[in-house]
């Protein structure tokens, strides 16, 4: 090919040469013709640069003599002259004789170019052709390199390619590439021709800043190439001592001919403290992004949203796989369900929030109360880091405050009162928060008057809220503080008003599907624990079928099954009890309460479910089994509907609703009372 | 959303459905999707305006039905029943609600200016339920204010 | 689809040269002989990259670059400007004109392949 090529550049010069001669000619008439000149100047660089190309290095040295006399004739800084028109043509017949590489044994070619050079008044001589690699850069040392680079100006719209550098530099060894961000700008101010991201990467230590030089040839671009310390060093006394060594000879390695300014300055830029400002940079933003992630709340319903189907679908193909008996298909079932299972637990991970986030109302709350009503209390919070469900936290809030209100307004003493008792004049308001399995417990204890249950009994019994021959525990009777239009305070206060918002208390809790205990002990304070699942999410639901519909209960809740006894089959007023190991359970139809059209079949059961201190029965057509449900809320147009606190999709795309244990716990306790009235009726 | 809000622009696009031998309106930008008919799960003690729920796309949608609200007559259902999905906003808070329509008939545009106001006398709609109405081919085509109807059932006393 | 690229060159030894060394390589090239040419070439076909010459008769390589960035179809072209000078002025001259990068004559078939890599891949 190069012998072709060496053909055409003989033609090319036979007629670059006809060219020149014309146009020297032409200047001796027309010296000031730049046109002229011009021409002049680009045939020789042509010839200059082609015969440079194809080996006729003598030819490309002779002439660059010639191409800067003309050059300096076209930047006006030589006149052109009868002598540098003699001493032109002359050089232009030297140079057939150069490009077929013949001697030169009179020495005409040294003697036209050191007329030339006189013409110039003796300014050096540049060099003949100019060295096209940059010089190689000594290797910077035997750790690692940082690159760092970032695409300046208008190089996109020039052309550049930002992949093709990564290319080469991955071609370099660079590992551990990573873009830059942090400058993107908002999609409204986003300039399409610019680079808004700059790379990062490490590069092996033999990696010359030259041959980096090389890869950014041809784009713009603001790089740097650092020792790397901060992130393979353990101390900061070692990244200082590390790259000072490897630094210097870098600086030293660069060559004047192609000077590698930056890089080489960068590196000793970095060798002294700096190096220990940017760990601890580095550090501090390593563990702020450990920290915490901000996602909208909407998002993660939306994640859980679809763990939840995936959670049913995989429950639907586990049975598919069972009924298969394919041994694979089991296997990837089994592997599916562990996937989903550890997918379930960490996307409800995410939900938990600390109870942290509550606390700060409360102590303000304790605060003011304690000033307002002249009882001086100390408020002391163990487990704030405690962790629930955002859903449980948000509807947690009210309920504690009634809690909390109800210690320090009724539970608490006044100093003098306390002092009399012997106790400290100030008070103690716990807010404990713990674990206890799938559980959060979370106790307001307090060290005032406690309650006393006798008092509580003759109350309950004043308002017509209990009848006098009805048998309590004492944990019952303390529960009663929770029902509508009960206080114990002698006095009526603006804070507590009237017993109003305990009741609301027990309605939260049971919303949250939660119990309420009490424990108190006479002058010497009083226990509220709210026991609350961890998540509402997703829960272990037991299915259950009434009149062809499917409806879920809440496993938690669920004490045990029995069968229905058959004498038992016809509703009745005052029969619906049920003698469950030596306790009288009230139930409930579920077909009577859903208004179902229909009668049951033969083998009703019945479940018994358990809401604080409270049995009930469910009687149910059929049991088809437990499963896990996740629970989607009722919309607004469903949010009076007490009986239901959501629903769930089955795997085979219907809805279950989920039935409310807390509220139908309650409609039996009032049922029951009726019946007991009808009862007492009858006996009467 | 009343009948001045509508007019704010000279032009509409509507889709048109009957309930019963009455024709209606709903903003065309209100609808997500249009259903076949499909099981739905009675929610007991909901009542007869809001009596079923819906999986829609893994979504529990309510399922309302607005001839009871507007006071429709019933008539025999036939293969053109469709449920509509639409977007709505309850009490301020948008969300998703489903209709059922006796037949769905057509994407159309309208002239803001050719909607009336309902009148309040004489009017065997309950007027409060509707935006407004306008003459279409075959008699009046009414245009239910889905927000507030929506927004009022939601207030409903329930078992 | 193979790579297109534009050599503008008066010098026809340099031109083949590109030509004869890109096409071995699998490129598609297109020539023309100076800036105005170039440019006519340059709008009238999909170009994937260009190599330049500068000293060129009727339209120099850094007139022609910047005519051919003010059409929507020169924008984000790479063009690599020959030339035999390496002084700092060119290359800025030419940078600030529109080109990605400049290469010094002379240059061998392998760096010449080198560079064509870099721009176009």
């Amino acid at each position: 090919m190069m012998d072709d090529m060496t053909a055409i550049f003989r033609e090319e010069v036979r007629d670059l040469l006809e060219s020149l001669e014309r146009g020297l000619l032409d200047l001796k008439s027309r010296p000031d013709d730049m046109g002229l000149v011009n021409q002049v100047f680009r045939d020789l660089h042509t010839v200059k640069g082609s015969g440079a190309m194809f080996g006729f290095t003598e030819l490309s040295a002779f002439i660059h003599e010639f191409e800067t006399v003309f050059d300096k004739v076209r930047s006006g800084h030589l006149a052109v002259g009868p002598d540098l028109l003699r001493l032109a043509l002359a050089a232009k017949d030297e140079i057939p004789g150069l490009v077929e590489g013949e001697a030169d044994p009179e020495g005409r070619r040294v003697a036209i170019l050191s007329g030339l050079h006189g013409l110039l008044g003796g300014a050096p001589v540049a060099e003949a052709v100019a060295e096209m690699a940059p010089a190689e850069a000594g290797p910077t040392g035997d750790g690692a390199l940082r690159l760092t680079f970032r695409l300046t100006g208008a190089a996109l719209a020039l052309g550049a390619r930002p992949d093709l550098v990564l290319d080469e530099l991955r071609g370099l060894g660079a590992v551990e590439i990573a873009a830059d961000l942090a400058d993107v700008p908002p999609l409204d101010r986003l300039d399409v021709e610019a680079c808004a991201f700059g790379w990062k990467m490490v590069l092996p230590a033999s990696v010359t800043a030259a041959q980096v030089e090389e890869v950014f040839l041809f784009v713009d671009a603001d790089w740097s190439l650092d020792a790397v310390a901060a992130e393979t060093v353990e101390t900061v006394v070692d990244v200082v001592a590390v790259p000072v060594p490897e630094a210097a000879p870098a600086a030293k390695a660069a060559s004047p001919k192609a000077p590698v300014e930056r890089p080489v300055a960068k590196v000793e830029a970095k060798v002294e403290p700096k190096a220990e400002t940017k760990t601890e940079a580095k550090t501090e933003a390593k563990s702020e992004a450990g920290a915490t992630i901000r996602v909208p709340a909407e998002r993660l319903d939306a994640l859980m949203d679809s763990v939840g189907e995936l959670v049913i679908a995989e429950a639907r193909l586990a049975q598919l796989a069972r009924d298969l008996r394919d041994p694979a298909l089991i296997a990837t079932a089994e592997q599916i369900t562990r996937l989903a299972g550890g997918l379930r637990d960490a996307t409800m991970t995410m939900r938990m929030v600390p109870m942290r986030s509550l606390v700060g109302r409360f102590r303000r709350l304790v605060l003011d109360l304690s000033d307002k009503l002249g009882k001086p209390v100390e408020f002391r919070v163990t487990g704030e880091d405690t962790e629930l469900d955002k859903t449980v936290i948000e509807k947690l809030a009210d309920p504690l405050v009634h809690v909390l209100r109800n210690a320090l307004d009724h539970g608490m003493e006044m100093p003098e009162a306390r002092v009399a008792a012997g106790k400290s004049r100030e008070g103690l308001v716990e807010l404990v928060a713990e674990h206890a399995g799938a559980e959060v417990l979370i106790k307001v204890r307090d060290d005032g008057k406690g309650m006393d249950p006798a008092k509580l009994r003759e109350k309950a019994i004043a308002k017509g809220l209990i009848l006098p021959e009805t048998q309590m525990t004492e944990a019952q009777i303390f529960a009663l503080i929770f029902e509508p239009g009960f206080s114990t305070a002698e006095a009526v206060t603006d804070l507590s008003g009237r017993g109003v918002g305990m009741d609301v208390v027990r309605r939260t809790i049971d919303a949250l599907r939660g119990t309420i205990q009490i424990e108190s002990a006479l002058g010497r304070g009083t226990t509220v624990t709210l026991r609350l699942p961890l998540t509402l999410a997703i829960i272990e639901g037991l299915q259950i079928e009434v009149a062809g519909e499917q409806y879920i209960l809440p496993m938690p809740n669920v004490q045990e099954i029995v069968e229905l006894p058959p004498e038992k089959a016809e509703p009745s007023r005052t029969e619906d009890f049920l003698d469950v190991r030596g306790g009288f359970v009230p139930f409930l139809r579920l077909r009577q309460l859903f208004d179902c059209a229909g009668t049951p079949g033969a083998g009703q059961n019945v479940v018994i479910v358990r809401a604080g201190e409270a049995r009930v029965g469910i009687v149910v057509d059929r049991i088809i089994g437990t499963n896990q449900t996740v629970i989607k809320q009722m919309s607004k147009l469903h949010a009076g509907v007490r009986a239901l606190s959501g629903a769930t999709l089955l795997g085979n795309g219907s809805i279950a609703l989920i039935l409310d244990v807390g509220h139908l716990v309650g409609m039996s306790r009032q049922q029951g009372d009726a019946a007991q009235a009808v009862r007492q009726e009858v006996l009467a | 959303m009343t009948i001045h809000h509508l007019k704010e622009d000279r032009s509409l696009t509507v889709v048109t459905l009957s309930l019963g031998k009455q024709v209606l309106a709903i903003p065309a930008v209100r609808l997500r999707e249009i259903l076949d008919p499909m099981p739905v799960t009675r929610v007991p003690g909901a009542g007869p305006l809001v009596p079923a729920v819906l999986n829609v796309r893994g979504t529990v949608v309510p399922l309302a039905n607005l001839k009871q609200v507007l006071r429709i007559p019933e008539t025999e259902a036939d293969d053109r029943r469709r449920i509509l999905v639409l977007d709505v906003t309850i009490a301020g808070e948008a969300a998703v609600v489903a209709v059922e329509a006796d037949a769905v008939h057509e994407v159309a545009t309208i002239e803001t200016a050719i909607i009336e106001p309902v009148p309040a006398a004489a009017s065997a709609w309950p007027p409060e339920y509707l935006t407004g109405l306008y003459r279409g081919g075959e008699g009046f085509v009414l245009m239910p204010d889905l927000d507030h109807i929506l927004s009022v059932l939601a207030q409903r006393p329930m078992a | 689809m193979p790579k297109t690229v534009l050599t503008v060159d008066d010098s026809p030894s340099i031109r083949r040269m590109i030509a004869m060394t890109l096409q071995e390589a699998g490129y598609d090239v297109v020539e023309a002989v100076d800036g105005q040419d170039g440019l006519t070439k340059a709008l009238a076909q999909p170009i994937d990259a260009i190599i330049t010459d500068q000293n060129m008769p009727n339209l120099d390589g850094l007139g022609f670059i910047r005519a051919l960035r003010q059409h929507p179809q020169g924008k984000g072209v790479p063009i690599v400007v020959l030339s035999t000078d390496s002084e700092e002025g060119l290359k800025q001259q030419a940078r600030d004109a529109g080109a990605l990068g400049w290469m010094v004559k002379p240059f061998t078939q392998d760096k010449l392949l080198a560079v064509i890599k870099k721009v176009v891949g």
